[in-house]
């Protein structure tokens, strides 16, 4: 452990509000947080919190940079965003391990994890030289017409422990391209990545004689995230977290007329059709619902399957969990590791006892592992007779619930009836079926595939969902217009004042 | 002396210090954290938004029960 903390600039005692290599600003009154591995219970490092005092430090040079880094031309800015992603490629396994160690997901998701800030790195590099605006034909004479955009400003990017790293850097890689800095309030329960990347991100803007672009304010939700989302110097505030807590963002914001990009609760189902191909169908499910111990946005929580199918893929699935290793992320063969804290693995249990409650039928798992540590889980199959009240909640846990239908419309039904709409999919052989599926009386989410699982998504599409998921976009696809300001423009260069619309005025 | 969770107490605390009142609050149908993340607010606010009529009689309950299972 001491190996990875020193190759991550990581020490026993870290400050959490950074504005660039020489600009790590310490309060006396700081509160400490402490960093636990969540497989041992045991401390991994502090951090001096980010106070009212140093996040007004933080920002002011985050606001003070934007003036200067937004007449940077983009493809410049991109170089500096190709030299992160370069520096993240030197780092990738000692800052996959930390991710592993501080938040508890296998090794393999770990170094998946930091991948992905590698690949939209490369993504953002490429659209810094593509962040096009439209032409169009002016009505009047002699006017050209066109629109283009703007850097937006200092923007805030608050994430949750679940992808310690990889969301930030949606953002954040994305919003630098677009001529934006960007300050972070990562999860409590993982500040120790926050740091690192903040270490990494420093040597890179000095690397290029700047600093904030990237920085940090690592502090309690009700204190710094609170301060975030009323600071009308923030235009934007990228939220990835909980529905309860984006409408608490969202209103905030839009009560000062800021701008948001939410990403909230999932509750993705994959309906599996009678014409499903079943090993394919169980492998995915696997992935999708124990995958980070069912902690991903992204995580299937609802199997919606044909009653002709019902018992041979129940039975396939529970023969899928009876093979999955459980135990310390960071050895190898591991699939599933811990919850991140105590209270996460007292809130599954009592929804399992909703579940039963309910009507629902634990035929798998649903029990404490106290012999791997206070925070292990099995993962956990719960038939269900109908998709009753705690099926409709986001429980951040591996449980799955089962549900069976008779028709296809039944199926679309019951995958649209949750208030979430993040991630969905469907296993069938029928082109029928599938088309009918993405069709706009198909899925209602933001993501729909068709035989491959809710989770797991490439960085090359654009990231968010419906409903109560908050309706924003991260990532690929033309999600930088989020972060950047549209202006149209009409130039005249003519010497006749023609008014639009054919008015005459005062002639 | 019992466990001293008053409606002041930040939901940020609630869970670090008493884990086991997540459970309790699940149970009641109140949930205080989403997404694996504790909510930004006092334990007082989230009880007066989720309906709660009596508020002390609710922290007692919950105070007793962390006493109870400490």
């Amino acid at each position: 452990m001491k190996e990875i903390l020193k190759k991550l600039q990581i020490k026993d005692m870290n400050i959490g509000a950074c504005a660039g290599q020489e600009d790590w600003y310490e309060d006396p009154t700081a509160e400490e947080v402490v960093s636990y591995n969540p497989a041992t219970g045991e401390p991994i490092a502090r951090v001096l919190q980010a106070t009212e005092k140093t996040y007004g430090q933080v920002l002011n040079t985050t606001v003070e940079s934007f003036k200067s880094w937004r007449m940077m031309p983009a493809p410049k800015r991109g170089l500096v965003v190709r030299d992160l992603g370069l520096a993240l490629r030197e780092l990738k396994e000692p800052l996959g391990d930390l991710v592993t160690l501080e938040m508890g997901k296998i090794k393999a998701e770990g170094h998946g994890e930091v991948q992905e800030m590698i690949d939209i790195c490369d993504f953002a590099v490429g659209l810094s030289r593509q962040l096009y605006g439209l032409t169009m034909h002016s009505e009047r004479p002699a006017h050209r017409m066109y629109e283009q955009w703007h850097p937006l400003g200092a923007i805030g990017v608050i994430t949750a422990f679940n992808f310690p790293v990889a969301v930030w850097s949606w953002n954040a890689a994305i919003a630098a391209v677009c001529g934006d800095t960007v300050v972070w309030k990562p999860s409590s329960d993982t500040p120790l990545t926050a740091v690192a990347v903040q270490h990494i991100a420093n040597k890179v803007m000095a690397d290029h004689g700047l600093k904030g672009i990237f920085n940090i304010s690592i502090g309690r939700g009700s204190i710094v995230g609170e301060r975030m989302i009323n600071d009308s110097r923030l235009p934007l505030i990228s939220f990835t977290g909980s529905t309860r807590m984006g409408r608490r963002v969202s209103e905030a914001v839009a009560r000062r007329f800021g701008s948001t990009i939410l990403e909230l609760g999932g509750n993705n189902a994959i309906i599996v059709a009678e014409d499903a191909d079943m090993d394919m169908a169980v492998r995915t499910i696997l992935f999708g619902a124990v995958g980070t111990a069912g902690q991903r946005c992204t995580t299937t929580r609802r199997i919606i399957m044909h009653k002709s199918i019902a018992k041979e893929l129940t039975d396939k699935i529970v023969k899928a969990y009876q093979q999955v290793a459980i135990g310390n992320p960071l050895q190898d063969g591991i699939l599933m590791g811990p919850l991140v804290t105590k209270g996460a693995v007292e809130d599954m249990m009592a929804a399992l006892e909703k579940a039963e409650e309910q009507g629902g039928k634990v035929i798998y798992g649903g029990k404490r592992l106290p012999d791997h540590g206070e925070q292990f889980v099995e993962p956990t199959i719960v038939k269900m007779p109908a998709q009753t009240e705690i099926v409709h909640i986001e429980t951040f846990a591996p449980i799955l619930y089962l549900l069976e239908y008779e028709d296809i419309e039944e199926a679309i039904y019951l995958h649209n009836e949750v208030p979430q709409g993040l991630s969905s999919a469907i296993f069938t052989t029928n082109l029928l079926t599938a088309e009918r599926y993405l069709s706009h009386e198909g899925s209602d989410c933001g993501i729909a595939n068709v035989n491959i699982g809710t989770s797991g998504a490439e960085i090359g599409g654009a990231f968010g969902g419906e409903k109560e998921t908050g309706g924003g976009r991260e990532s690929g696809s033309d999600s930088w217009k989020g972060y950047m300001r549209r202006q149209t423009n009409t130039i005249n260069w003519s010497k006749e004042l023609p008014l639009a619309q054919g008015i005459k005025f005062g002639d | 002396m019992g466990t001293q969770v008053t409606p002041d107490t930040q939901i940020e605390d609630l869970v670090k210090e008493y884990p086991l009142a997540v459970g309790f609050l699940t149970r009641q149908g109140i949930r205080c954290i989403r997404c694996g993340e504790p909510l930004w607010c006092t334990l007082g606010e989230l009880l007066e938004e989720e309906g709660v009529e009596d508020l002390q009689q609710f922290i007692i309950e919950l105070n007793s029960f962390l006493t109870k299972e400490d």
